[in-house]
This record gives structure tokens, sequence and C-alpha cells, in this order.
């Protein structure tokens, strides 16, 4: 793989078998229709997906709903494995499908972002270090000690995005979670957007076309046939607009 | 390759088990001591008090051997559930980071370590006031059969952590089959008294035989069975190895059957 590379997609398929009628993951099921043959519909998420996210590069993904946006994103992250093809990563990834992952109601804000944080790969070291910017950006100095489930979910979101910004990695992968709070939690995250641009190397998924647009160096556009365009964030979002 | 984030998410899993299983609750950390004191009590009471003699053994003899036979199977127990669940307990985790995946595995199996390490204490406490003589190689010899079960409860946990993604099931089969090795492994009651015709169960099961020479060191300060368990330290050190491959390879495709 280049070296100037970051991720390389190439040639990727994934189908996924969806059990339609008798689908038994019980053995009761297994035992009470022994003869029956789980139909499945085999469903194609991905087909024969290729392209290379250069390092420092922005990269997005647009699309309708159930063009396999998600699905790439985990197969990127390693979390589902693709059934043809190959993914290759160039450097650490961090996969943000969602904010806030593992966080527990039952613990103290100061408890989960120890280990929201470890999550994401920070060590217990940094987050010592980072634990009263992490509070402060949040604004939450004052709750540190109180558990999550006492927040509002603006709280715990604006405390989830302000560990998620200490993340050190070369590569991130962003599934719509930017999408979460108001309007000014959003100036924040693309105030976050300006600053690492170019730094890291950043896969985006997003509805939001004007972020896209003003962000993107190039964008992927998966269409509901399973096909796809590569280009511009002019062309492909003018492409994707007309489209509809 | 162990990472330092590694560490520091192995040691974030097991504290937020270990809070997360004692929140709420008055007494909290308490529980994980009382729960087998009142065990060991209810059993106690139950089966020496009506005769003052279970078997051949004085109540003060049965209180160290239901002891040791509480202890044992508690820690096999929780190895074997709580590892069996590890993976489908952070279907959540695995289904949006890319940690990992064993360390779950391991977090689990090490809150029944911790278990384990209090209760031995308990054993420890209770020894004393029944003023049994610790000698060092019991003392060492009851470890090592720990160390052997730790492992071999690692090993298994390997594949039935994901076994259990694809057949729910195992939950309740696991749950019975416990429960039939509870009895089967002559926890609370003297081997003796299992006719003839039917220890051989007693004799072929390794939790029982496990028991068995944890006994026998507590009260005589025996050694016995040394071979069965460096047998099954090297079966449980192979098992690690193939569960750990196997582990590797199928966990890859686990969270898309959540």
């Amino acid at each position: 793989m280049n070296e100037n590379t970051a991720i390389q997609v190439k040639n990727v398929s994934k189908n996924f078998r969806i059990p339609v009628k008798g689908h038994k993951n019980t053995l009761q099921e297994r035992f009470l229709n022994p003869f029956q043959k789980t139909e499945y519909r085999e469903f194609s998420a991905l087909k024969n997906l290729s392209f290379e996210v250069k390092k420092g590069e922005f990269f997005s993904v647009i699309g309708p709903n159930g063009s396999g946006k998600s699905t790439l994103l985990k197969i990127v992250s390693g979390i589902y494995v693709a059934d043809e093809g190959e993914v290759k990563v160039n450097g650490s990834l961090v996969p943000f499908l969602e904010l806030g992952v593992g966080f527990n109601p039952d613990l103290t804000a100061r408890e989960n972002v120890y280990l929201n944080g470890t999550i994401l790969g920070l060590t217990k070291k940094e987050l010592d270090k980072y634990i009263d910017e992490i509070f402060d950006f949040a604004e939450l100095r004052d709750f540190a000690d109180m558990k999550i489930k006492n927040f509002s979910s603006g709280m715990a979101v604006r405390l989830a995005f302000s560990i998620a910004i200490r993340v050190k990695s070369d590569i991130l992968v962003l599934d719509e979670v930017l999408a979460v709070g108001d309007a000014d939690f959003q100036k924040k995250c693309y105030a976050y957007f300006d600053r690492i641009k170019g730094l890291k190397s950043i896969l985006y998924v997003s509805h939001a076309l004007d972020s896209v647009e003003k962000y993107s160096d190039r964008v992927l556009w998966l269409k509901e046939d399973r096909s796809y365009e590569i280009g511009s964030p002019e062309t492909i979002v003018n492409g994707y607009k007309n489209a509809n | 390759m162990i990472s330092k984030n590694d560490i520091d998410l192995y040691k974030q899993f097991v504290k937020t088990i270990f809070k997360m299983r004692y929140k709420g609750s008055i007494l909290g950390f308490l529980w994980v001591l009382l729960k087998p004191f009142f065990m060991f009590i209810i059993l106690f009471v139950v089966f020496s008090s009506v005769s003052g003699q279970v078997g051949n053994l004085t109540s003060r003899q049965y209180a160290v051997y239901l002891l040791s036979g509480l202890v044992i199977f508690t820690f096999f127990n929780e190895g074997i559930t709580w590892g069996m669940g590890s993976i489908m307990e952070r279907a959540d985790l695995i289904l949006k980071i890319n940690f990992k995946r064993d360390i779950v595995v391991i977090s689990a199996l090490t809150m029944a370590l911790i278990n384990f390490g209090i209760n031995l204490m308990i054993v420890g406490v209770v020894g004393l006031v029944l003023g049994i003589q610790f000698s060092l190689a019991s003392v060492s010899y009851i470890l090592l059969i720990g160390l052997v079960m730790f492992l071999g409860l690692y090993g298994i946990s390997f594949f039935t952590s994901i076994w259990m993604v694809y057949v729910r099931d195992l939950a309740h089969i696991t749950e019975l089959g416990l429960q039939l090795m509870f009895y089967a492994s002559a926890v609370f009651f003297p081997v003796e008294m299992i006719p003839e015709k039917y220890r051989f169960i007693v004799e072929h099961n390794p939790i029982a035989i496990y028991i068995q020479s944890v006994r026998e060191a507590l009260t005589y300060q025996n050694i016995v069975n040394l071979k069965f368990v460096i047998g099954s330290l090297i079966v449980s050190v192979l098992l690690i190895i193939v569960g750990n491959i196997y582990f590797k390879h199928s966990v890859k495709r686990v969270a898309e059957h959540f």
C-alpha cells in the first residue's frame, strides 16, 4: 500500500443473510421445527466497492438510507468483516459510530470520562492530564461527580464530545455523530473540523450536505443500486441533490 | 502485543463490573463476603446440627470440608457463567468500537478470580479459628489448584463466549449443568455418603478432584492428586492456546450475530 494512503478499500462486497422465516436462534425453535429450513433473504449492502483515503484527507460518504454507509464504516473500523475484497488501514483508527460509547448511567461523570476515554484508546495517564480540560470544555466542571443518569442528554453529549476530541489517532471514522445536539454544539463540532482538517485522515458519513460540501476534499456517493461515484464535493453533492 | 491502553482498558472493565455488581445496595462490597458466608451457614446448620456429625466427620471437620467445597465450586460456577456471557454482555461496545475483544473475557474471569481470592481469605480465617496449622506446602498447593482452574476457565471461555452468541440457550443449559455439577462434586456431603456404584462420578469429575485435593491439603496438610493437577495444568494451557486461535478467528464475525 502506498505510504500516503490512510485507508484502502479494494473490491469490497458485503452481503447480509436476513432470516425471513424460521430463524432459529434458540434450541426450542430448532426442536419444534426440525425440518423447516430457515429462509434467508440475501441482502447486498456493498458490492465491489473500491476507493482510497489519502493521509490528511477529509473524505465524506453520502447516499440514501440503506445504501450501505454504516456497513462501510463498520467494515473499515474492523467491526464487520468484508465477504470479498480487502480493507487496509495505515495508522491507528478510532471509530465514532456513536458518541459516549460505553457510558454507564450509574457511574459519575468523572468515572465515565475514564471509562469512555480508555475505550477510545487513551491511557489513564493521559486522561489524568486531560480531565480538567475535558470538564472545562464541556462546561460541566461542577457536575464532575454527578451520575450520568442525572444528566440531560445535552450535557451527556457535550461530555462525550469533549472526550472524543482528545483522541489521538491518525484516522477518524465519523458516522453522523455530530448531527446530535443544538446549534451551539454543532458550531463546536465544525470548529473542531477546522482544527483537525489536514492533520488527520477522516472518513465522514453525513446527511448534512452543507457540511460535506464545505469540509470534504472528496466525496463518495453510494447509490441504492450499489453503484457509486467519487469526485469533488461540488460535483457529487450537486449530482446527489439533483438525483433526489 | 499488549499496549498500555489495553491494560488500562482491562482495569476499567474490571472496575466497572465491580461497581455495577454492587451498585445501589446498602452493604455494597460486603455482599462479596456475606453471600458465601450465609451459604456456608445454611448448609452447615442443616447438615451438622441435626446429628452433630456428618457421615464420619465431626462438625468441626465438616466446616472445613464444606467451606473448601463451596469456595472451589463457586469459583468454577462464576468463571463458567461470567466467562460465557462476557461477549454477549458487551455487545453494545463490540458493535461500536474496535478494541481487543479478549479484554472483556479476561475481565469477566478476573472478577471470578477476585471473588475466589476473597473467599480463600475467609477459609484462612475460619481455618485459624478452628486451629488448623497451615503449612507452606499445602497453601502453595491450594494456590496452584486455583491457578490451574483459572487457566482452564479462561481456555473454556474462549469457546463458550463465542458459542453463546449463536445459541442463546447455552445460558440455561449451563445453569442446569452447573446445578448437576454441584451435586456431582460432593460439595456439601462426604464422598463416603455416595453409594459405591456411583462414586466413579466423583472420582472422574475434575471439580470434585480439585475440591478433594483442597480438603486434604487443608485438613491433613496432605498433597494428593498432584499428577492430576499437573496434567490439568498442561491441558489448561493447551486449551488457552487453541482457544485463543479459535477466538481470534471467530470473534470477527460475532458482531453480525448479536
